[in-house]
């Protein structure tokens, strides 16, 4: 079947216009962090003296407790969150006691209202509705960002079904369709993680990453559509590359939030050292190490089970194309090695003196192999993988 | 690979019985656990003392971490160097450009890493640490798959997750509404004891279940790797199109078994290659892209069985008898009739040559007429698919066979096949012979070259395609697929299934009765606990027509 | 080619791993191996290499019927041979070893002429012209039957493991591979197998 060159043209098209509006929503994020709503922006050493005060009303509580049964069951004044601390929406949700809104789970107003009453507990939890309105909460820029983001996922998206459409197969068929893929499912994803965690503060990193990303894909590695060499020519090439670019663009991301993660702790413990200002307005906007650590482990566990399928679908093709299913070939080989540097990620999360910093360490260790793979070992290392199409 | 363990320790949980967690730290605290055991110092008391300590030591996740990264580290000189398996030719290149280094590396074993003794030693270890750390969580799983959850804690609002209200009903009807709806919820209880007002709820035993199954089905992967190994075979064998050729040991050019593979464990089938057919792109940057190969075969299964019919292509191969046949390359096979000086045609066959690295087909081959007299002939020919002159040298321009030509060098001696000693099919050894023209020779089909002295003559007649077949037999792959969808699935379970606990604890008070609900997730990799939490103290709420204090709504942990 | 190179994944088996399977299998295959009568039960070798073998009467395998046809054309059954000790050789003209043994064939061919003894080429991946030359230039006066694709050869393997080119086997009166050599033969090795088969030697 030829070539489409016609669907191919709208295909360049919508990904210019992707990377246009993809570029204003990065715009739209950096304008959250210079004029957005004003929040809670308590200093890294206040958040830590709120934390160690409110242990050391819970322990006086218990202790009360102890002491006096019931007496301190439903005292309505101690149930009563501190007003200072929060300001309820709306929607009843106090959105802006989580400083950059994404997971509410900030340890200080845990620690509050664990001082609220140990018998009597806390009061009944709001089941939590959807990222939408706590998206309506957090004011213009982000909801500009926000709408910005979802019109170049469709563009891209778009984009991407049209070279599908141009080609008549899958459209991963080179390094510049796989590039193209990728980034759009990163963005999906992180829209997802967006609504579903409120991690807009993230939105300037992520959305600047895959600007940069795309453009250099346009302008270095362009290739015109066309059809593919034999060898490709199998359902399981949608299969294998589908779930390969899918796993990259969630990895993407993960990457994404762990420079961020180690950023923001290099900062975090140059302050107390004195080699750094405090109160930096970016970083107070960003959610803790500890919630960033948990949003960077769980777009792994989201990754990890596709890179995972990826791998055994590739081995079940490379058995029906080149009559064995593992032969360690270098690109088989890199995918081995991007796996196993994610699973060192997983496990060493679980692991004392090994959590934090070097668990990100290595979890960047991994994209950075899975980057080679694609850049350096598809392109440059001869092996029955060399299909990237650049040069 | 002790992560529940450590995951123990990680969310700060004292109350299980077996924890050796460090106790209500908080996440991201030192945990102890099983890590401790790795900062233990060795026990000054006997050999099993040793043992036991040796035995910690690698079975501990901290050794299991180093091994992993060991892993990872150990493949990156098998896909930057050739490698003997994959690339023989790459290797004996790598030794001629670097003859100072590449002995050394030899050594190492870096042009054979995957099957290098140290290379072993990693993995072998690794599992070793794996089976040391999984047998025991197994029937540790299956131990508290047996037994209860834990008592609740008397003060449930210092678990992560918690809530308390008042209802109307008393205590001991409190606590059987709240555990009909744990039941309802697929929590497993655990009743308090007469005259105690509370229950415990645990759910998500699969979670461990399905990280101990990940863990066993890569202990799988490996053992099928092996047993592919051991009862496997792969052969090659190059078949020119109007041939048949019946699978046994001497028909295949190369044949490489298992180790414990028979020679007549091959199936008797037979192959003919009826035609051959490849396009490439006529037009575009792309011109002479090969665009589609198609090999026309029939088959018959077994002796006597009837011919049938089959395409075989890439990405398409044929199964036949337990085992697969692929294409995998293909090529051109010039036909060439010899007469000798006596008049007598002494060769008259379809001779495969191999594709050149320079593309377009160009491709080399040698015809040995051993059968000549007086003296045995020998030519070096350059098969021309598409051929263009260029300045006296001919080109391939393009991979289909549209102006074929070759072009040949004649010999004249002895061809050194008497002596007895092997030689290649695809080099000519000119040692014993002597030139017999003095520039090359240009041949189009139905030309014949007459040699000089009245040697004989040589006429190229035509041409014919070949492909080359790999057959292989791999008893591992099933295994090894079933294996690998398992720990997919093991995956799956022990990502989206959390393990989390659930207590009500109930208490006579002067407004009625209060109660207090805990929860805790153990890991929590896909998140959602907080909310599943907060729909489960809601619907206990609504179970006991809760009276108050007022449904204010409170984010926590 | 569409792959550079041709990969071994099979051979690279990781071989410790493999050590340990290795040892529960070979228990089991002797186990199994216990009640049965073992391939390499009731050979002999001649000569004092393992590429000549006898074959001790109760374990002769039968050879299969066959028709070809020979190299100058006609048609040839091998049901025509029953009765007769056969010395059956698989080569080809392109196969160094089998220009190697070819002059001892032909003398021994005739020398047992007379005993009734019978030679039989099957010439292997062959073109008529090349093994017509091949047989003149050797003096080879017995016939071949044209095997290209080796079909003749499987049939065969069914009796004998036949590895490559050339083997040759020595077929007893009653059909039942008695002898065979496994590679280039030599006059003395066929020789000795042909005294024993033909009952001239004890």
């Amino acid at each position: 079947m030829s070539v489409n060159l016609g669907l191919g043209q709208v295909s360049n098209d919508f990904l210019i216009a992707a990377l246009v509006v993809y570029s204003l929503s990065v715009l739209a994020f950096a304008g959250d962090f210079a004029f957005g709503r004003p929040r809670r922006a308590a200093s890294a050493a206040g958040a830590q003296r709120a934390a160690s005060e409110a242990r050391v009303a819970q322990l006086a509580a218990v202790g009360a407790a102890v002491a006096g049964a019931q007496t301190v069951a439903g005292a309505p004044a101690a149930a009563k969150p501190p007003a200072d601390v929060t300001a309820p929406g709306e929607a009843g949700r106090p959105a802006d006691a989580v400083p950059a809104g994404a997971d509410p789970a900030a340890p200080p107003a845990t620690g509050e209202t664990r001082a609220a009453g140990p018998e009597q507990g806390r009061p009944l939890p709001e089941v939590v509705p959807s990222g939408f309105g706590a998206v309506r909460q957090a004011g213009a820029w982000v909801q500009a960002a926000l709408a910005l983001s979802v019109l170049g996922v469709s563009a891209h998206t778009v984009a991407v079904v049209t070279r599908g459409l141009a080609v008549h197969r899958a459209p991963w068929g080179n390094m510049y369709e796989f590039v193209t893929a990728l980034t759009c499912v990163a963005t999906i994803f992180f829209v997802g993680v967006i609504l579903r965690y409120r991690a807009w503060a993230l939105g300037v990193f992520v959305m600047g990453s895959v600007v940069v990303a795309l453009g250099l894909t346009e302008t270095l590695i362009y290739t015109a559509a066309g059809p593919l060499v034999p060898a490709l020519q199998s359902y399981w090439l949608d299969i294998h590359v589908a779930a390969m670019t899918l796993a990259t663009g969630i990895f993407f991301v993960a990457a994404v939030f762990g420079v961020v993660y180690l950023v923001a702790g290099r900062y975090g413990k140059r302050v107390p050292a004195g080699k750094a200002a405090p109160g930096n307005g970016i970083v107070l906007r960003l959610p803790g190490a500890e919630q960033l650590d948990r949003l960077t482990y769980r777009t792994v566990v989201f990754g990890f089970p596709v890179w995972t399928f990826g791998v055994i679908a590739g081995a079940i093709w490379a058995d029906q194309a080149w009559g064995r299913y593992w032969g360690w070939d270098p690109v088989e080989t890199w995918a081995f090695i991007t796996w196993v540097l994610y699973a060192c990620f997983l496990h060493a999360r679980a692991t004392a003196g090994w959590r934090g910093r070097r668990a990100h360490l290595i979890q960047l260790l991994g994209f950075a192999s899975l980057i080679f793979n694609v850049l350096v070992v598809q392109v440059f290392v001869t092996g029955m993988h060399s299909y990237a199409g650049v040069g | 690979m002790t992560d529940v363990r450590a995951e123990e320790a990680a969310a700060g949980l004292d109350i299980v019985p077996s924890g050796a967690g460090s106790g209500g730290a908080g996440a991201g605290s030192d945990g102890a656990g099983s890590d401790g055991t790795g900062k233990s110092a060795p026990p000054s008391f006997g050999i099993s003392g040793w043992l036991t300590w040796g035995w910690r030591q690698l079975t501990s996740m901290r050794t299991a971490l180093v091994l992993l990264f060991l892993l990872a580290l150990g493949s990156v000189p098998g896909s930057m160097l050739p490698q003997e398996g994959a690339d023989p030719a790459g290797v004996q290149q790598y030794f001629t450009s670097h003859p100072a280094l590449a002995p050394l590396l030899n050594h190492l074993g870096l042009f054979n890493v995957f099957a290098a003794p140290w290379f072993a030693a990693i993995y072998l270890l690794l599992f070793t640490s794996l089976v040391g750390c999984v047998v025991p969580r197994t029937f540790r799983l299956a131990g508290s798959a047996r037994s209860l959850p834990p008592r609740a804690p008397r003060f449930l609002s210092r678990l992560p997750h918690s809530a308390g209200y008042s209802t109307a009903l008393p205590p001991d009807e409190a606590i059987e509404a709240a555990a009909g709806v744990l039941a309802r919820r697929g929590f497993r209880l655990r009743r308090a004891p007469a005259a105690e007002t509370w229950v415990s709820a645990e759910r998500g035993y699969l979670r461990e279940a399905g990280n101990l199954l990940f863990h066993l089905a890569l202990l799988g992967v490996l053992v099928s790797i092996a047993l592919g190994g051991l009862f496997g075979y792969k052969a090659d064998k190059l078949l020119v199109a109007g041939q048949t050729f019946a699978d046994t040991r001497s028909a295949l050019d190369e044949f490489h078994p298992g180790r414990l593979v028979g020679g007549g464990d091959l199936p008797p089938f037979t192959i003919t290659l009826n035609q051959f057919a490849a396009s490439y792109l006529e037009s575009g940057p792309d011109r002479g892209q090969p665009s589609f190969f198609d090999a026309r075969i029939s088959y018959t299964a077994s002796p006597g069985d009837p011919a049938r019919s089959y395409d075989l292509e890439i990405n398409r191969p044929l199964s036949v008898d337990s085992t697969k046949v692929y294409l995998i390359g293909h090529g051109y096979a010039p036909v060439f009739r010899v007469t000798d000086a006596r008049g007598q045609v002494v060769y008259n066959a379809a001779t495969p040559f191999i594709p050149g690295s320079t593309g377009n087909f160009l491709s080399e081959g040698v015809v040995k007429v051993p059968g000549a007299q007086p003296q045995q002939l020998g030519f070096l020919c350059v098969f021309v698919p598409t051929a263009v002159d260029v300045g006296g040298t001919l080109e391939s321009v393009f991979p289909a066979a549209g102006n074929p030509a070759v072009s040949l060098i004649a010999y004249a001696g002895d061809l050194g096949m008497n002596s007895g000693v092997p030689q290649s099919v695809y080099q000519l050894d000119t040692a014993g012979m002597r030139r017999l023209t003095t520039g090359t020779e240009l041949l189009q089909p139905g030309q014949t070259l007459r040699l000089p002295g009245g040697r004989g003559t040589i006429a190229f007649t035509g041409y014919r395609q070949w492909v080359s077949l790999q057959i292989t037999h791999d008893p591992g792959q099933l295994p090894a697929l079933a294996c690998g969808i398992a720990a997919l699935a093991g995956l799956l379970l022990s990502f989206m299934v959390r393990r989390r606990r659930v207590f009500v604890r109930a208490r006579a008070g002067e407004r009625g009765t209060t109660v207090q609900v805990g929860g805790l997730a153990r890991t929590d990799a896909s998140g959602g606990f907080e909310d599943e939490f907060a729909s489960l103290a809601n619907e206990l709420a609504a179970a006991h027509h809760s009276t108050g204090p007022a449904r204010q709504s409170e984010t926590g942990e | 080619m569409f792959r550079g190179t041709v990969s071994r994944a099979k051979r690279r088996v990781l071989i410790p791993a493999a050590l340990a399977v290795t040892a529960l299998v070979v228990a089991v295959v002797l186990v199994a191996g216990a009640g049965g009568g073992g391939a390499a039960g009731g050979v002999s070798y001649v000569g004092g290499s393992t590429s000549a073998v006898l074959y001790a009467a109760g374990h002769r395998h039968p050879v299969p019927d066959f028709t070809g046809t020979t190299l100058t054309g006609s048609r040839l059954s091998f049901a025509a041979y029953r009765g007769r000790v056969v010395v059956v050789n698989f080569w080809g003209s392109w196969c160094t070893p089998c220009r190697a043994e070819a002059p001892a064939l032909a003398v021994l061919s005739a020398k047992y002429q007379p005993s009734g003894v019978r030679f039989l080429g099957v010439d292997v991946n062959d073109d008529p012209a090349s093994a017509g030359a091949f047989a003149r230039g050797f003096g080879i006066r017995y016939p071949s039957v044209s095997d290209p694709g080796y079909v003749i050869t499987q049939d065969f393997s069914s009796a004998v493991p036949i590895s490559g080119t050339p083997t040759t086997l020595v077929v007893d009166r009653s059909g039942r591979v008695a002898g065979a050599v496994f590679g280039s033969t030599t006059y003395s090795e066929l020789n000795a197998i042909l005294m024993r088969v033909t009952g001239k030697a004890a």
